[in-house]
């Protein structure tokens, strides 16, 4: 039998489901924060008029800032620090990648919303790499939803865990 | 500014000090010891805390509102090709690759130097 990564327990991954809800509303500070460690000094992030002139009903964040899951979390944090989503996938002789994300944005956030977002693993993969390193993909989508079941975002994420030499 | 296929956008430079990286941590809680750990990062065998690539999807989004702060970007596709690291400066350089109607698509590179460490296709529908 050909040497595999893939086992049964990683397979059964694909379909599981889990959800976070944050307890209270976005407040517009939550925005500020996340527009100045980004460097965008657009004012439709703090400042309600320039919001409604470019069409949005008041303030704003920048479009990536719900994708960004921990922050509806209570989570302990574990020894890295991390307390945020994750599977707990740990594959023994790899490390893991981020290959990086699809996002969709399909309505902006704003002050009030309460945020959701419900994460589901859609596909589990494994190929060899040119330099014949095994290497296991998994794909992860999360939706972001407000408390109105309106869809913000979705965010498509891409992992790969690569086989050590 | 009026955007066409080819026209470049002003391209943006940030040093990704360590008081950037907590500024992200601390907006997106994300308190992973990699982004702001100078040991913890050394005993990874990595030189210096990296950045969340996550924080790039905003730099590529500045950049498009600068160009155009009433825009609506709808779409991004972002790719990670190498790390960054604390106290490293970027440079995103993105040029409209597409245009359809009031649809615009960006293609963005994030660079250190002469290193890629991230690109992005962002699609955005202008006012």
């Amino acid at each position: 039998m050909p040497k595999t990564l893939l086992t049964a327990e990683i397979e059964a991954l694909v379909g599981r489901t889990v959800a976070y809800t944050a307890p209270e509303p976005f407040g517009a500070a939550e925005f500020r924060y996340f527009a100045l460690a980004v460097d965008d000094p657009n004012p439709i992030y703090t400042d309600d008029a320039a919001a409604r002139a470019a069409g949005y009903d008041g303030v704003t964040a920048p479009p990536t800032f719900i994708t960004e899951t921990n922050q509806y979390m209570s989570g302990a944090m574990d020894s890295h620090g991390y307390g945020g989503h994750g599977w707990g996938i740990e594959i023994p002789g790899t490390r893991m990648i981020r290959g990086g994300h699809d996002y969709e944005f399909h309505q902006p956030v704003k002050v009030g919303d309460v945020m959701t977002a419900e994460w589901t693993v859609v596909d589990v993969s494994e190929r060899t790499s040119r330099q014949g390193a095994l290497m296991v993909e998994v794909i992860s989508e999360a939706r972001y939803h407000n408390q109105h079941h309106e869809l913000l975002a979705v965010n498509r994420e891409r992992l790969i865990f690569q086989e050590l030499s | 500014m009026s955007l066409a296929v080819g026209t470049a956008l002003p391209p943006r430079e940030l040093e990704m000090t360590p008081q950037r990286l907590v500024m992200y941590a601390g907006a997106t809680w994300d308190w992973h010891r990699l982004h702001y750990d100078a040991p913890y990062a050394e005993a990874s065998q990595l030189p210096a805390p990296i950045v969340d690539g996550q924080h790039f999807g905003g730099l590529f989004t500045a950049q498009v509102f600068e160009a155009s702060p009433a825009a609506r970007v709808t779409k991004m596709a972002l790719r990670f090709r190498s790390m960054v690291f604390a106290g490293e400066t970027v440079t995103v350089t993105g040029e409209v690759t597409g245009v359809s109607g009031d649809e615009v698509t960006v293609t963005q590179e994030l660079r250190v130097d002469d290193r890629l460490c991230a690109t992005s296709v962002t699609t955005a529908v202008l006012p």
